[in-house]
């Protein structure tokens, strides 16, 4: 157990590191001057004027060479300091920490809703394989996967808060404005979830534990709620670990339609107006978190699944 | 094999899915009927990005919340530039002007607006390091106090212009208190009806009433301005009553709001032209037969009601019929394919290589009229092909010379409310943003002129004249003004539209329950 929380911080340095340093090149790779586009951003007019341009850059050091600017940001970081805004001339900490809780609480929303609704559904799925239920999960899990965030989120805008006003349209301003961007953040992972949930408790029932179970006389439902549920979230388990890691930073088209000030679309708009600090802070926490988020996956595996202690304890 | 209530466990977990993920679904915060007591909502376009630096665009955002004030300020009905927190001014010399501030005017923390804090606020602009375009140190000398109610502001070279600049949102005058270590602090420091009390980082800005406002009663008890880039989303707010006052309402959005009885949608030409720049320093476009041909061959009325559908106007020239210094005659170039078509021929053009036009990605309307230029185009004669880009990308190139065609637009007024700027900048032959690379030393002259020209009806004329010019020697094609369109709900009473979108909730503002 030890070994694998050891390797995995040493994979997250690492990580964090490599995808800080692809971050901070973007700006300079991409066409186009980091810092007029920092002046663009400040103020949204034509060309910056020239005397204006070198004197920001000389102000936050763009005009040193890459790779001083890069050791300048990692040694900052190192102590704590994430640095100021190109853009607010703030603390990068001010801006990523908020945003870091409202994406926190928006993919664990998610993910919840996910797992609940994913679970139900598959466990329908797999106790009525092939017939009607079955079918009709199937095919509407298999419909969600195909639509868009950008096309699904619109529609329930239009239904839920314009044609019903029961909810908000947009914002982030307490559960009720969290509904909409929760739930349209979870219709992917439900249908992928649900395929998951069913397969793994249809695995289960198969087991010849079970059938010895239900063949000692253990009633149907607790055989379900014993032995085929606690089997079948094993996949699931997985599943939500990636999903969840993916959704931290990933979520930046539901931010935008639902105007939710979260990290995917701080780290967009940073990298688009070469706001470098802010895009780096962002993307370093995302990766730790990421990173934390499957280890404790992992170590849940452990826990959850005897095949893997047994595995680990003989190798 | 079967299961006894094979949705027993399934309404178990969707339960625990309604009590936790979505249980707390109540009363919508911002929902209809949440707005009351004279509280305004406006969904804005626009977030800050800057904490609130005033030499940037975050100033507008103080601006239209009722918060920042400036010296004089730009009234678009009169077209002229009237006092604010100055009541009158003078041009004492020929490069310095007097600005006697208004009596009895206090900050909203209480402390007197006298010469010495407005010096401190203009000098504080003038000193950012990449300054605002309407007042830096190119325009602007030296501001000073010269007694307690006198502001003297000595600028480089003749400015007759300078009332202008100091109505520019970038100048606000904000009380000593506000500039402090970490930046700009507008809570309690502004002269404006409204107070700001609370800001959600990214979200929105509230505003309560000031009651000791210098401008009378304050109608409204309060506002919050939110921050939504989503124009869809804006669209939306306005319908469902989130927001009282929706700003730029995107064309795709029009027909939705045209038909909602609960509000109504107000039209303004904005001061932005999309237009298709030609590069008059190269070959073909350096031939004005051939820049011509090109505006003949373009079916701008067409373009105006298929892409924008209805949001903009086909262009006439380079200013909006509606600008004082537009000229009224100019209609909107028709297209006519057998002219442009003898035109191509006579400009000796010869078909290659297609010419390339760039569409600016950051709009992405642009795509589409630049397809409905390459149809256009082809019909007339010329072959061309359609590359996208990012402004930032294309900008050195456009600026040196190394292109064809680019659609583009630019905000004629974003400096101060004068084409001034714009004309300079744009079509001298020194132009710092000329991307046509156009050059006419009697346009250049004019423009001079009209830069030291202090009678305001003359100043006009002569942008008039120099409009012409660019018109005549067909510079770039100008394809369509665009409209700024607000969605304002009917509760809303004294909403006057601006077009520089600097000011909504005002004094005046209100209302009905």
């Amino acid at each position: 157990m030890s070994t694998l929380i050891a390797r995995r911080f040493l994979g997250l340095v690492a990580i964090a590191l490599l995808s800080s340093f692809v971050v901070f090149l973007i700006p300079f790779i991409t066409p186009g001057d980091p810092v007029r586009k920092l002046l663009r951003a400040r103020m949204d007019v034509g060309p910056a004027d020239a005397a204006a341009v070198q004197a920001y850059a000389q102000q936050f050091g763009l005009d040193a060479p890459l790779w001083r600017q890069f050791l300048s940001w990692v040694t900052r970081f190192l102590t704590g300091d994430m640095g100021i805004s190109y853009t607010s001339l703030t603390p990068v900490f001010d801006q990523v920490m908020p945003a870091t809780a409202i994406t926190l609480t928006l993919a664990g929303g998610a993910m919840v809703v996910a797992v609940l609704i994913s679970l139900a559904l598959g466990l329908v799925c797999a106790v009525s394989t092939g017939r009607w239920p079955d079918r009709v999960i199937t095919s509407f899990t298999h419909a969600l996967v195909s639509i868009p965030e950008y096309a699904i989120a619109p529609l329930l805008v239009v239904i839920f808060a314009l044609k019903l006003a029961l909810l908000p349209s947009a914002g982030w301003a307490g559960p009720a404005s969290w509904v909409l961007p929760i739930v349209v953040l979870a219709l992917r992972p439900i249908s992928f979830f649900t395929v998951a949930v069913r397969s793994g408790m249809l695995d289960a029932l198969a087991k010849e534990h079970i059938v010895a179970a239900r063949a000692r006389g253990l009633g149907e439902r607790r055989t379900v709620l014993t032995h085929v549920i606690p089997h079948g979230l094993l996949p699931l388990w997985t599943m939500m670990g990636v999903w969840f890691a993916g959704l931290l930073g990933g979520s930046v088209i539901v931010e935008v339609i639902f105007a939710i000030p979260g990290m995917g679309r701080l780290v967009y708009e940073a990298v688009l107006n070469a706001d470098i600090p802010v895009a780096q802070g962002g993307v370093v926490v995302v990766v730790v978190l990421a990173v934390v988020v499957t280890t404790l996956v992992d170590l849940g595996h452990v826990a959850f699944d005897p095949t893997v202690r047994s595995r680990i304890r003989h190798a | 094999m079967r299961f006894a209530r094979p949705f027993a466990l399934a309404a178990v977990a969707l339960s625990v899915t309604l009590t936790t993920g979505c249980g707390a679904a109540t009363a919508p915060t911002g929902a209809p009927n949440a707005n009351n007591d004279g509280r305004i909502v406006v969904a804005n376009f626009r977030a800050p990005v800057s904490n609130w630096a005033l030499e940037t665009d975050d100033a507008y955002i103080l601006s239209i919340a009722g918060c920042l004030e400036t010296m004089t300020r730009y009234d678009q009905t009169q077209q002229k530039v009237v006092p604010m927190l100055s009541e009158s001014w003078e041009q004492t010399a020929a490069k310095q002007w007097d600005f006697k501030l208004r009596a009895g005017v206090k900050f909203q923390d209480g402390t007197p607006m006298d010469a010495k804090a407005v010096a401190g606020s203009l000098n504080h602009v003038l000193g950012a390091t990449a300054p605002a375009r309407a007042f830096n140190s190119k325009f602007i000398d030296a501001v000073k106090e010269i007694d307690a109610t006198t502001v003297r502001v000595t600028t480089v070279n003749e400015d007759p212009l300078l009332p202008y600049r100091v109505a520019s949102v970038n100048t606000g005058i904000l009380s000593p208190a506000s500039y402090t270590d970490k930046g700009i602090d507008p809570f309690g420091h502004c002269t404006g009806p409204f107070e700001p009390v609370s800001e959600k980082p990214s979200q929105s800005l509230t505003v309560d009433r000031n009651s000791e406002y210098w401008g009378g009663k304050v109608a409204l008890a309060g506002g919050e301005i939110r921050f939504i880039a989503e124009g869809a989303t804006r669209a939306t707010q306005v319908q469902t009553g989130e927001a009282d006052i929706s700003m730029s309402i995107p064309a795709a959005s029009l027909d939705a709001l045209d038909t909602d009885k609960s509000l109504s949608l107000e039209k303004t030409d904005s001061p932005r032209t999309a237009t298709l720049y030609m590069n008059n320093s190269r070959a073909p476009f350096n031939n004005v037969e051939l820049r011509r041909a090109a505006q003949l061959s373009l079916d701008l009325n067409a373009i105006s009601s298929s892409v924008y559908e209805g949001a903009a106007a086909p262009a006439t020239g380079p200013f909006a019929p509606s600008e004082p210094w537009a000229n009224k005659e100019l209609a909107v170039p028709q297209q006519d394919l057998e002219k442009a078509r003898k035109l191509v021929a006579e400009s000796g053009y010869k078909a290659g290589k297609p010419l390339e036009v760039i569409a600016i990605v950051e709009r992405a309307e642009f795509a589409d009229v630049a397809a409905i230029i390459q149809a256009n185009f082809a019909e007339a004669g010329l072959e061309v092909s359609v590359v996208t880009k990012e402004y930032g990308a294309v900008e050195p190139d456009l600026l040196a010379g190394n292109y064809d065609m680019v659609l583009s637009q630019r905000n004629r007024m974003i400096d101060i409310a004068n084409p001034i700027g714009f004309l300079q900048a744009d079509y001298t032959c020194e132009g710092s943003y000329n991307l046509s690379h156009y050059c006419n030393v009697s346009y250049d002259k004019l423009v001079q002129q009209a830069g030291s020209e202090t009678d305001e009806k003359l100043r006009n004329e002569l942008y008039r004249k120099a409009g012409d010019i660019l018109t005549e020697d067909a510079a770039n094609v100008w394809v369509v003004n665009e409209q700024a369109i607000d969605g304002v709900r009917n509760e809303v009473q004294g909403y006057v539209q601006d077009p520089l979108t600097r000011y909504i909730l005002t004094a005046t503002l209100s209302k009905s329950s």
